[in-house]
């Protein structure tokens, strides 16, 4: 008995070694090589697969916008008529979980083509201690292809590739539109019932409001349940305020601009009025993707949001009148001629991708001039390929601010480490009553610079 | 007499030979993670592959705990911790207690009752979520009208720190009081009828024969049912994601730990990962979870001996 229990356990013991061992423990040396050398035994099966015209299937992330994964069905299905032995197999995340879902892919191998968002918040000379975007960190992990020289990049102009896609002198990502966030949309047909002109100004806007609330409509509304689009709502008020956003972000970190100062005081007097007085009860519910169809609904005046809403107002309710107007921030109506925004989505090819062939036709064909003309119109971003026009009503809207088209302070904003989570007042709006706990504007402003200071303090300690 | 279950000599080793698959299991699974996690906590690790990783000590826990006004948010989000194992610790128990006693007493319906209650532990986190996120609809959601029938007004999930973080609070302790409620059953049914009959013969009214039979007779699962509320909840992060987002004012520690190794910390889709920080955090999780689940368990089994278990 006791012989046979022992020849078991034997037994069990050699299997629980043999598992752990196939599990892993190869040297660290050849653990290193391996990856590689799956990866290029990868690559050269795929590439051969190609050639005979075997299937191939191009794995594609891109992030949630209604109008995009539309059009990218649409264009995949065109894709895959091209291209025959190709199939394209595409994941939607969500906007917010798009870095971390592509740095755990594309550690992974398991991703050809990832949308990024346009390269932003690199660190600037002024700043100290500060970490390296994420998609800075992709690059120097050696995790996405060099398109340096690639066809396809010079349909796009030169700015776009420099600003939004260049890292280190070379390409790693086409940018597919920018975009603004600092407007808003306007209800034409509630304005006029109610005898209330386009505002102009912040006074004008007040005004407007108190008319629309009084007649038993509402001001405004914005997707609360997201949190963001709160603060982003308000961006237009910050660039109203300070129109070279860049020079803020400076400012702050150099102490030449502080939160609590006069100027920015009446900056945090807006955001509040803006959060409990303009925008409607129950939008701490309403989520972003919603917010159309609340807007079209016809009983709201104004919906400060980015662009990229209004094919999903369109959609929502086609007949519906509306224009895309700078959010009136200031009593000047100078100040309020600017849209300040963001490249948005770009394309990025995988460096281990296995089917660099079909990715890289992915790109091309996706830029030709026609296909991306099209996606621009369908999605709503200003164009970054200089052919391409908008051939929207949204592209009538924008096209008078396209010359003085700024980059928004959030692509340059990076906290010192160390500041409080109050320290970004760019997005103070959300901090005010129903969406946080603030209901004191002076109060507030003198924390965030607090929370801003603490952090710059400790970088010299 | 044999003292030895599997005999003398080397049979003596049997029991520890016994133990290896299940110890390399454990050491492959938790423990090296665990240690890795460690000694990622003293470096500035990305996460990402290939960027080099550096040794930097204690800066971590320094930045975590010490610098500028980051750490009071950090302090804050440990004492938020705290409160939320507290409140979920003390209802979920309760609440999961009494049900278990109203569904042990045979009545009609109990079963319908008891996969009603369970129900939710099935449910994923993020399925969990979307129903409370469109329960708690402020702009005409089913709570909404409810609480409106009594003049009550609440923003839920999307309004104030304190208001969102009671509705956390609230689906958390609906979503595993089902478990608490199946492990109280289970103990329950241990306890031997007759000395209920005899408890009653002897003139004990309810609250008696509860205090002086149930109570003392359920204790092992009294005991596993307190752990587990304790350590489950101070280790929840994934409703506050899928409830309230990184919101000022409503992180745990848990959350902390994944916005900062993921870069979901500041709204910006330009977030750096750092994961070596994130660790020191997960890191003081740890220390928390460890002194308090250690506490824990010395108290109940100190109250186990004491009752002669």
């Amino acid at each position: 008995m006791s012989k046979r229990i022992w020849i078991f356990m034997g037994l069990l013991v050699v299997a629980s070694l043999l598992f752990v061992a196939c599990g892993g423990g190869a040297p660290a040396e050849e653990a290193a090589e391996e990856p590689a050398a799956e990866v290029e035994e990868a690559v050269e099966e795929v590439e051969e697969a190609a050639e005979e015209g075997e299937p191939v299937t191009l794995r594609v992330l891109i992030h949630q916008n209604p109008p995009m994964v539309e059009f990218m069905e649409a264009f995949n299905d065109e894709f895959e008529a091209a291209y025959p032995n190709v199939t394209v197999d595409m994941s939607i995340v969500e906007a917010g979980d798009l870095a971390t879902v592509s740095q755990t892919r594309l550690t992974a191998n398991d991703v050809d083509v990832i949308d990024i968002f346009g390269f932003a918040n690199g660190a600037q000379p002024y700043m100290t201690d500060v970490d390296a975007p994420n998609w800075q960190q992709f690059i120097e992990a050696g995790l996405l292809m060099d398109l340096t020289g690639q066809p396809f990049v010079d349909n796009y102009d030169e700015a776009t590739i420099t600003d939004a896609g260049s890292y280190d002198g070379k390409v790693y990502s086409i940018n597919l539109g920018r975009v603004s966030y600092s407007g808003m949309f306007v209800n034409e047909d509630l304005l006029a019932a109610n005898n209330v002109a386009v505002p102009t100004t912040w006074d004008e806007l007040v005004a407007a409001c108190e008319t629309l609330t009084a007649a038993g409509a509402n001001c405004m509304t914005a997707g609360g349940g997201d949190s963001w689009p709160i603060f982003v709502g308000a961006y237009g008020l910050l660039g109203a305020l300070y129109p070279d956003q860049e020079a803020l972000v400076e400012g702050l970190w150099t102490g030449d601009i502080k939160w609590n100062d006069e100027q920015t005081l009446e900056l945090w007097e807006k955001y509040q009025y803006y959060a409990q007085e303009m925008l409607e009860p129950g939008v701490t519910g309403l989520s972003h993707d919603a917010t159309p169809a609340r807007f079209a609904a016809g009983d709201v005046g104004f919906m400060p949001t980015g662009v990229w809403q209004a094919p999903a107002l369109e959609e929502a309710e086609p007949g519906f009148e509306w224009s895309y107007i700078p959010f009136p921030g200031s009593d000047n109506p100078e100040d309020n001629q600017y849209l300040f925004g963001k490249y948005d989505q770009g394309w990025a090819i995988a460096a281990n991708t296995p089917s660099e062939e079909a990715a890289l036709n992915y790109l091309a064909m996706f830029s030709e001039p026609d296909n991306y003309e099209a996606f621009a119109n369908a999605v709503g971003f200003i164009p970054t390929q200089p052919t391409a026009t908008l051939a929207t009503q949204l592209g009538e809207e924008v096209a008078p601010y396209l010359e003085s088209f700024r980059v928004g302070y959030e692509q340059f904003w990076i906290a010192p480490k160390g500041a409080g989570q109050w320290a970004n007042g760019g997005e103070g709006a959300s901090w005010f009553q129903p969406f946080n706990e603030w209901d004191d504007a002076a109060a507030l402003a003198e924390q965030a610079q607090a929370d801003l200071q603490a952090g710059l303090d400790s970088l010299s300690e | 007499m044999n003292q030895y279950l599997f005999g003398r000599g080397r049979a003596r080793w049997l029991p520890f030979l016994l133990l290896i698959p299940g110890l390399l299991a454990y050491i492959i699974i938790a423990l090296g993670p665990s240690i890795a996690t460690s000694v990622f906590s003293l470096t500035d690790a990305t996460g990402v592959p290939n960027i080099p990783v550096n040794w930097i000590g204690l800066e971590n826990y320094n930045e975590f705990l010490f610098r500028g006004l980051a750490s009071r948010d950090n302090l804050d989000a440990l004492t938020r911790t705290l409160i939320f194992m507290i409140a979920v610790t003390t209802i979920q128990f309760t609440l999961g207690l009494v049900v278990a006693l109203l569904l042990n007493q045979g009545l009609k319906g109990t079963r319908f009752f008891r996969t009603l209650f369970f129900m939710p532990v099935i449910l994923g986190v993020a399925i969990q979520g979307l129903i409370w996120s469109l329960f708690l609809y402020p702009q005409g959601g089913p709570m909404a009208n409810f609480l409106g029938l009594f003049g009550v007004q609440s923003e839920f999930l999307g309004g104030q720190p304190n208001e969102a973080f009671f509705w956390v609070i609230f689906v958390q302790i609906w979503a595993n009081m089902g478990i608490t409620m199946v492990i109280f059953l289970a103990g329950l049914q241990t306890v031997p009828a007759e000395l209920y009959e005899v408890a009653q013969i002897d003139g004990a009214n309810g609250w008696q024969r509860f205090r002086n039979v149930t109570w003392p007779l359920i204790t092992p699962v009294v005991n596993t049912n307190l752990l587990l509320n304790i350590i489950g909840s101070l280790q929840a992060w994934q409703l506050f994601l899928v409830l309230t987002g990184y919101k000022a004012g409503t992180q745990v520690l848990g959350y902390l730990v994944f916005a900062e190794g993921f870069g979901q910390t500041t709204g910006s889709v330009s977030s750096s990962f750092r994961q070596g920080y994130a660790a020191a955090a997960s890191m003081v999780l740890f220390a928390l979870v460890l002194l308090i689940g250690l506490t824990a368990q010395y108290l109940l089994n100190r109250r186990e001996q004491r009752l002669g278990y």
